[in-house]
């Protein structure tokens, strides 16, 4: 059993909330992402969990474990909690060869030399680093290095995996192709897995579900698609790249039951779903630039709004525009070719979410 | 609320690594306290400390700054303390200056010259002095047979402070120099563009930007001054002229019986004294700290050409090294081989080995060199797996009270030599576990060690503050306990700066001999002791010999430590 049960875990250095009531229970062989820009607590989670940093309150369960709990004042030291961390630098020691970095945790738990061998060498092949046993840390690749990070970790068969933006050293190929390689990994061993990033695309391409994180709380805890579709906050959205908010105030209903919204202009929008609970009527609405048609000429859509391009890039397959409608400024992208100048926008009230202003 | 981490619940003891922690810590406050409660605890009895029915009070203070003989005693250091700083750091900053700022002819050789003294014990320096400059050294008589009347008095206070100020100049430079090698070149430029010159630029630009350490190394001139023994013994005591330290030594080891309280009391007032300017540094440096900017980006400083004047500079630089440096050691090594030394007569008339036969004949004078390399061999690697398991403490654990303990390591900076053998030797008087090491090479070991502990944290813990936190975190989550994972992971990390440590424990308890003289006894006498006791008799040929056994020590060490770290870089 290697189900992780966070509950209520905190960190206050005086009146600074470096955790806050955070709370995530992970399933037996889950992938899940904690997701978040630096100094929102994502990190300081997992060395919690790893027992490297210690919380103020809460409690820490893995299966039927304590590992933590401030009020019984229970702190199993990281060393005896079994629980695999790879470190963002990879921390591979520079002394020991490959092999001797490998044995390390084994000699710890008394592994005879033989089956350290035996295991020394299935772990190697997991990340395939065969053969390379004898090379010193530094003789090694950004890539290599952290497959032996992983691969001293996966050694000792952790009940647990973390790992701290093991991706974020390696070049944007190398990312992409360790990415896919890691998480076919972590289904073949079904091994429970933490992931802390602030990379929201290696995110969503991973993860069973993600936990973003703000300011020391998780704000979302969902899969993939509901994160990216229907984040819960502006912050969320912000964070998974919707791109563009437009200020709005709420003014009624159409007959489909459907919100029904003013710019600031006054140009009346039908958007998909319901307002958040708690908003009140300065909304705000988001739609992803790629959901965004342009026109020269006016289109006849449920939505339009009309404005004029300010700036242009190139993207390659696509145009990206900056588009100012009134004193907002908006993303759009098209493969059309437009000049600066007066443009027409339309865009479908299912592709739009409505967030608190 | 409260995390009770102290007992493993297997076995439901005390986890090892604060069983560890614990006991470096108390082990540590027990060096520095052993003496230092003595002493603080002497002063304010009005019998020896060993005596039953001692009452405490302030009489042994009243009657120390009521004694006239003290108030010289004070004027004396201070004054010497003060001529000699001026010395040291005019010489150290000027040497930085023109060593570092400027492309001078020669500078490396320079350079080295310089640091000799450093590796040379203070009783040697002084002793060579004595034989060139003293007032029947051969220099002295030379002059005084030209001109008929002797051209410098030795025994006096200047004089001394000439000596003090010339054997402490490397430790101004030393801190000068790394400063003024990281300064930005361009501020020097910019004074050439507006038309200054080579000169102007050293004096109105470099040399204000080396304040913040000349005042730093000023302080630590001033205090080294005032713990001396070797310079005011050889030259002071002759003539009565007394100091702090020599007042010390009089008043323990001159007396027939020893005025307990007053030694108490000045030691004590030595104590506080070097304390407040410690603290007085502390304070100074941590404001320097805001306006001195180091960048990270290494430049290679652009020097300044001197010109012809550069060899000008370059000659009178090495008139100094050579008047203060190396004649003196040439002097001893002539002294070491011949019956005397005078300008009448060639040295070469008069050659010999007996000195050395003095010291070889007799079995307890080979002791003292066996004891001495036994001490500064055996002691120097035991000092420094010590102070390396708390340099760990200190930086790298959870030890909740870390910061509590590098005060504590910290302090022996102020404990001069002669204070910390009082202070130890009356813990032997006191404590029966001591006393059990009293007349051994143990209790000399176990000062020497108290007192090297500041100098070899400074070369272990910015070493390991340079390995990344996550070294030994992995290795704390790969299941290693703390003891585990810094002994395996970061010590070896850290070889090169364990190997420093030993370096200077090694040559530092190879010249030490202020901390000894209360402590040495028949059958654990040492190297600078023995120097002592033959200058005491008038032996001036054995100690120079001794002198030149030491210095042949000293030079075997560094070069084969200089050796093994050029063929070992990794290490």
């Amino acid at each position: 059993m290697s189900e992780v049960v966070i509950d209520n875990l905190g960190k206050h250095y005086g009146a600074v909330r470096a955790l806050d009531d955070v709370s995530l229970h992970v399933a037996e062989g889950e992938f899940v992402t904690l997701l978040g820009p630096s100094g929102c607590g994502k990190s300081t989670t997992l060395f919690a969990l790893a027992g490297l940093d210690r919380p103020t309150e809460g409690t820490i369960r893995i299966g039927d474990r304590v590992f933590f709990d401030a009020a019984a004042g229970i702190d199993v030291p990281a060393e005896r909690r079994g629980i695999g961390l790879v470190f963002q630098s990879y921390a591979l020691w520079p002394h020991m060869t490959v092999r001797q970095n490998l044995a390390f945790p084994l000699k710890l738990r008394k592994v005879p030399k033989a089956e350290q061998a035996v295991r020394i060498e299935e772990a190697l092949a997991l990340v395939d680093l065969t053969g390379l046993g004898e090379r010193l840390p530094h003789e090694l690749s950004g890539g290599q290095q952290q497959r032996v990070a992983l691969a001293r970790t996966l050694v000792f068969r952790p009940s647990l995996l973390l790992l701290d933006e093991p991706l974020s050293n390696l070049d944007a190929k190398l990312r992409h192709k360790a990415r896919d390689w890691l998480k076919q990994l972590q289904r073949q061993l079904g091994l429970t897995t933490l992931y802390v990033t602030h990379d929201q695309e290696e995110a969503l391409a991973m993860s069973d579900r993600i936990a973003v994180m703000q300011a020391g709380r998780i704000v979302q805890l969902d899969t993939p698609e509901r994160i990216y579709r229907r984040p819960a906050t502006r912050f969320v959205a912000d964070f998974i790249g919707a791109g563009n908010f437009l200020p709005v105030r709420h003014v009624g209903h159409d007959e489909g039951g459907r919100m029904l919204v003013e710019t600031g202009e006054g140009v009346r929008l039908v958007t998909a779903g319901t307002a958040p609970p708690g908003a009140g009527a300065d909304l705000a609405v988001t739609i992803r630039p790629q959901h965004l048609r342009l026109s020269a000429a006016p289109i006849d859509d449920e939505n339009r709004l009309t404005g004029t391009i300010v700036d242009r890039t190139y993207l390659g397959a696509r145009h990206g525009y900056t588009v100012a409608i009134g004193d907002q400024r908006i993303q759009a992208e098209s493969e059309q070719l437009f000049e600066p100048g007066a443009v027409h926008l339309a865009f479908r009230a299912e592709d739009t979410l409505l967030l608190d202003g | 609320m409260n995390i009770a981490v102290s007992r493993d619940p297997a076995t439901g003891w005390p986890r090892r690594a604060l069983t560890i922690q614990w006991s470096v810590a108390l082990l540590t406050l027990l060096l520095v306290v052993a003496p230092l409660g003595p002493i603080l605890w002497q002063s304010f009895l009005d019998r020896p400390l060993y005596e039953a029915g001692a009452v405490p009070g302030f009489a042994n203070y009243v009657r120390l700054f009521g004694d006239p003989d003290f108030h010289a005693v004070l004027r004396n250091s201070f004054v010497f303390a003060v001529l000699a700083t001026v010395i040291a750091v005019l010489a150290g900053v000027a040497f930085t200056l023109f060593l570092e700022r400027t492309r001078l002819p020669g500078r490396n050789l320079l350079r080295n010259l310089l640091m000799w003294p450093l590796y040379i014990s203070q009783l040697v320096t002084a002793f060579s002095w004595y034989t060139l400059y003293g007032p029947a050294g051969y220099f002295t008589l030379l002059g005084e047979r030209i001109f008929g009347v002797p051209l410098w008095d030795m025994y006096s206070v200047p004089g001394m402070a000439i000596l003090g100020g010339v054997t402490q100049a490397p430790v101004v430079y030393l801190f000068c120099a790394s400063n003024a090698r990281m300064a930005d070149a361009t501020l020097e430029d910019a004074a050439r563009s507006v038309g200054a010159g080579p000169f102007r630029i050293l004096w109105s630009v470099a040399l204000p930007m080396l304040r913040p350490p000349i005042i730093y190394s000023a302080i630590l001139v001033f205090i080294g001054s005032l713990e001396t023994l070797a310079i005011p013994l050889i030259f002071g005591r002759p003539v009565g002229i007394e100091f702090f330290t020599t007042f010390l030594y009089s008043k323990g080891l001159g007396a027939i019986t020893p005025d307990y309280g007053m030694i108490g009391a000045a030691a004590s007032l030595l104590l506080v004294i070097v304390t407040l300017l410690l603290v007085v540094q502390g304070l100074l440096l941590r404001r320097a700290g805001r306006f001195v900017s180091v960048k990270g980006k290494s430049q290679r400083p652009k020097r300044i050409d001197l010109g012809m004047g550069g060899y000008v500079v370059s000659g009178l630089l090495a008139l100094y090294l050579l008047v203060g440096v190396l004649l003196p050691m040439a002097a001893v090594l002539l002294r070491a081989f011949t019956t005397f030394l005078t300008p009448l007569l060639s040295p070469f008339e008069l050659l010999t080995l007996e000195n050395f036969q003095s010291i070889f004949d007799y079995p307890v004078h080979v002791r003292a060199i066996v004891n001495s390399v036994v001490i500064a061999g055996v002691g120097g690697l035991v000092a420094t797996v010590l102070i390396a398991v708390i340099a760990l403490v200190i930086r790298r654990s959870s030890f909740p009270f870390a910061r509590a303990l590098e005060y504590v390591a910290l302090y022996p900076r102020a404990m001069p030599g002669i204070v910390a053998g009082i202070g130890f030797f009356w813990a032997m008087l006191l404590l029966p576990f001591i006393g059990a090491l009293s007349g051994t090479i143990w209790i000399l070991m176990i000062a020497f060690t108290m007192r090297g502990i500041p100098t070899a944290y400074g070369a272990i813990a910015p070493a390991l503050m340079q390995i990344g936190p996550e070294l030994d975190q992995s290795a704390r989550s790969l299941g290693a306990d703390w003891w585990t994972a810094v002994t395996r992971i970061i010590l070896p990390l850290t070889k090169p700066a364990l190997f420093a440590a030993y370096t200077l424990l090694f040559l530092s308890f190879l010249k030490e001999y202020s901390a000894a003289v209360f402590l040495y006894a028949p059958g654990a006498e040492i190297i600078g002791t023995t120097m002592l006791s033959f200058w005491a008799e008038g032996e001036g040929g054995a100690v120079a010999a001794l002198s030149v056994i030491q210095l042949i020590i000293t030079l075997a060490f560094v070069l084969i430590a200089h050796r093994f770290t050029r063929t070992h870089r990794d290490v």
